[in-house]
């Protein structure tokens, strides 16, 4: 938290993850700049949702080190990382699905205190209602706040993942796809939000999309067979020539083959 | 004190091999329609009362053999197709299903056998020497008939189209449903063939238990053990689990009550649960 | 009429039946009625235990009637053998089993779905067949009976469960404090975690929720209720036994949650409600009631998934729905 100013936000030393005979990811060190909206690409099975889960806690790692704003976060418990400040989303949407949408992001929001007083009503704490209204206000979803989760769009079930993520004021936002199965319109909407989060938020995604990847991504790191292929400027990037055979005749399929395990 | 040790140890593998002919049925229903089946005791205690009701009214024990498992497929695979398709992918309706379902079948059978526990005489007499002590042969005809049909299971398993959809069905769902294997179809058959399987187990063991509407209360729990023990969804492991059960509660019997032997059993059960919940014999597993 | 007002009217109309029953009861009916609405408070609030934990956490528990029978012998064992008054009897028969539930939770709630159902009913057998084992302390399957100490003394005057009317209020009143205790909770920060996990445990991880603490919380709160339901049980039948501890009980009072509607506040009320109803209706004329039990558990489940409350909201929605 006292590190300073230009230190990089988040800061992987040779992560490595085996699943059986299969190297997820492989001795990854990465550095993330404070900032700068972060982009990880490549094809499936890449190691990039696993790379995810192991710097969210919900695998551990086999092997290296994660420092999150200067600390260490390796081996911590999930909810001990959400609650120092990293956020994220899942690459399968997913809510609370029969609680209403401002129910979800306030218990999202109230989450991050830890404490959860059975005795008051949630109506009276202002502090967090007030949050909720905002964010609702923000993703213009206030419409719809009453309603179930589970029966929103999938483009509004998108916007509030989101909307939750902001709710716990995180300092790093992982997003897992945010754009994927969208209508264009949906996407020119979750692109435009994620832009603006930027601003107030250190954001790290994983996209396909390369069009939304080049397009709002300042740093684009390339994995490959879990392992980083490189990592750079979009033009850098866009001119490598490694990065392009990686990608050359491998058709892009929907395989979730990275679904984190559920216990 | 040795011959009582013998024999207690011989009952525990010929009620064991009963059980695991159950046990097979519960796990066979569990894996593949995810269905945590209460009334499964009771599809046993159908196959006891199956076989009294064939003595009594033919004067011979040896067609229930074939009647049993045969009115316990029908009636699964009715069951399955009225009562539980209606709720499948809602697992905790199910089991409360299948508590209604067992409350039923208690009920009719008390209402038409009646209340009354009643015995059944072997229908093999005699005794042979077993290691010294006088052993009843029908008890050793049960296990080897047990066997039998453990061993036909497996074969049928592995040999038949059907035993292939079912091993493709419990193995993924939609994959099988994809290649044109009817799911449905095979959900009801292996409801009928659990049913069957208990079934027959209830015919092989009425000569040794009572023929009682509420026998099935207390083998349902000793299933269970088998089941979790062996690995949720492990055939050859819940039957392996089954046999070394029983005779492991067979031999502590000799040293403490039934009850105690029970509880150490469910004792052992929780710590598998806990510590090793794919079970004791996951190397068993396909 | 709205449908909250319709709604408002139909609780004061059951809160003022609830009310005047020992003397309304009588009246039109029966006074062997009273006790019946009293039995059926105090198993309502086992069937909450279990909407507890499985309509608002996603536990299925099937060993809920292993903190009932603590609930009990704590009274029983209270009473009978270490001559205990009714508050230290009570006590004691809340204590127990909320020590219980903490010990079985810690262990318990490391699991999830069928392992959790079955590693609660493999607890509650194995208490079950302890307390038939340890007869001198419980009785076994005879149970222990016990003669029921004063509740109030007030000079000469005594008041206690011994005046049908009085131990009907004592019922009613902690019935209705449960009830309005688990409403404020649904509605805390509490309440919506323990909901967020019902929903999406993984995901309720990743918000910074601890599941595991919330899980245990949800187990030990249930694990009182359900103690609570035995301690009053023991105190209205004056006796304690084994065989309540049996997974049986245990499955009744998920039928009776889950019919009424597993995830609202009055389901488990008005589904054990109905099945006791049934049983004594039934029962003075024909003895084969268990099937009629059977029969409705499952014509619920396939015609009413979400119980009788779901249905009644599905009703109310439709209607008020088409009035607009």
């Amino acid at each position: 938290m006292n590190a300073p100013a230009n230190a990089p936000i988040l800061r992987i030393e040779g992560l490595t993850k085996h699943f059986g005979g299969l190297t997820a990811v492989d001795d990854v060190t990465l550095e993330f700049a404070p900032g700068r909206l972060h982009a990880i690409i490549g094809p499936n099975g890449a190691g990039k949702t696993t790379l995810f889960n192991l710097i969210s806690g919900f695998l551990p790692s086999d092997s290296g080190r994660v420092f999150f704003a200067g600390r260490e976060i390796t081996g911590l418990k999930p909810h001990r990382i959400s609650r120092l400040g990293i956020a994220r989303t899942l690459q399968v949407k997913s809510v609370f699905h029969q609680l209403s949408v401002a129910d979800n992001l306030w218990i999202t929001a109230q989450a991050q205190r830890g404490v959860l007083n059975p005795f008051r009503s949630t109506t009276s704490y202002r502090e967090t209602c007030e949050k909720v209204e905002r964010v609702l206000e923000q993703l213009g979803l206030a419409a719809l706040a009453n309603q179930q989760a589970g029966t929103l769009s999938h483009g509004d079930i998108a916007l509030l993942e989101i909307g939750m993520a902001i709710s716990a004021e995180p300092k790093l936002l992982l997003l897992d796809e945010p754009i994927c199965g969208m209508s264009p319109a949906e996407t020119a909407r979750t692109v435009a939000k994620i832009r603006e989060l930027a601003q107030t938020i250190e954001i790290v995604l994983i996209e396909h999309d390369m069009e939304v990847v080049f397009e709002i991504a300042d740093d684009i790191t390339v994995m490959a067979q879990g392992a980083i292929l490189a990592s750079g400027s979009p033009q850098a990037i866009a001119a490598d020539e490694r990065v392009r055979e990686a990608y050359l005749g491998r058709a892009e399929d929907e395989d979730y083959i990275e679904e984190p395990v559920r216990a | 004190m040795t011959n009582t040790l013998i024999a207690l140890a011989i009952n525990g593998l010929v009620w064991g091999l009963i059980i695991a002919l159950i046990a097979l049925g519960l796990s066979v229903i569990f894996g593949l329609l995810d269905i945590i089946n209460l009334a499964h005791g009771d599809f046993f205690m159908i196959g006891t009362v199956i076989a009294w009701t064939v003595l009594t009214s033919t004067g011979s024990f040896w067609p229930a053999f074939a009647l049993a498992p045969l009115a316990g497929f029908v009636l699964g695979a009715i069951i399955q197709r009225i009562v539980l398709q209606p709720i499948r992918n809602a697992a905790a309706l199910s089991i409360v299903a299948t508590f209604g379902l067992s409350m039923i079948l208690q009920e009719v059978v008390r209402m038409t056998f009646g209340p009354t526990p009643r015995r059944i005489l072997p229908p093999i007499h005699g005794t042979i020497d077993l290691f010294g002590i006088q052993y009843q042969v029908y008890r050793l005809f049960a296990a080897g008939v047990s066997l039998l049909a453990l061993a036909a299971f497996f074969l049928f398993l592995h040999r038949t189209k059907l035993g292939t959809w079912m091993r493709a069905v419990r193995h993924d769902r939609e994959i099988a449903t994809a290649m044109g294997i009817p799911a449905q179809r095979v959900y009801m058959l292996t409801f009928g063939l659990g049913f069957a399987l208990a079934a027959l187990g209830g015919v092989v063991a009425s000569p040794i238990t009572t023929v009682d509407f509420r026998a099935g209360v207390d083998v349902l729990p000793f299933c269970f053990m088998a089941v979790i023990i062996g690995g949720l969804g492990n055939l050859p492991g819940t039957a392996a689990a089954a046999v070394l059960l029983a005779f492991l509660e067979g031999i502590l019997s000799s040293f403490a009550s039934p009850t105690e032997a029970r509880i150490a059993s469910l004792v052992l059960m929780s710590a598998v649960l806990l510590l090793r919940p794919q079970g004791l014999f996951k190397g068993l597993a396909k | 009429m709205k449908r909250a007002a319709i709604e408002r009217t139909m609780l004061i109309a059951s809160a003022a039946f609830l009310l005047t029953v020992p003397w309304l009861v009588p009246a039109i009916a029966d006074r062997f009625w009273v006790s019946v609405i009293a039995e059926i408070l105090i198993w309502s609030l086992l069937a909450a235990s279990v909407n507890l934990l499985f309509g608002y956490v996603g536990l299925l528990s099937f060993g809920q009637a292993l903190f009932f029978g603590f609930g009990m012998y704590g009274v029983a064992i209270g009473v009978e053998k270490l001559a205990l008054g009714f508050w230290p009897a009570l006590g004691l028969g809340i204590a127990a089993p909320v020590a219980m539930a903490i010990v079985a939770g810690i262990f318990a709630v490391r699991l999830t779905w069928h392992y959790f159902a079955i590693i609660t009913v493999v607890f509650s057998l194995i208490f079950y067949f302890l307390a038939l084992t340890m007869k001198p302390l419980t009785g076994g399957d005879d149970g222990i009976s016990f003669t029921l100490p004063a509740v109030f003394k007030f000079g000469g005057a005594e008041w206690g469960f011994a005046s049908a009317t009085f131990q009907y209020f004592f019922i009613l009143a902690t019935v209705a404090l449960c009830l309005y205790a688990l409403r404020r909770l649904l509605g805390s920060p509490l309440g919506k975690a323990f909901m967020a996990i019902r929903d999406n445990d993984v995901r309720a991880s990743l918000i910074g929720l601890n599941v595991y603490w919330l899980r245990l919380t949800a187990f030990v709160i249930a694990g009182f209720l359900a103690g609570l339901s035995g301690a009053l049980f023991a105190f209205f039948g004056r006796y304690a036994s084994a065989s309540y501890m049996f997974y049986h009980v245990s499955g009744e009072a998920v039928v009776w949650a889950i019919v009424g509607g597993a995830g609202t506040l009055f389901g488990p009320l008005v589904g054990t409600g109905l099945f006791i109803l049934i049983r004594e209706v039934v029962s003075t004329h024909w003895q084969h009631h268990a099937l009629i039990v059977g029969a409705v558990a499952i014509l619920i489940v396939i015609f009413a998934p979400r119980g009788m409350v779901g249905l009644w909201r599905d009703f109310m929605g439709r209607w008020s729905g088409g009035e607009k």
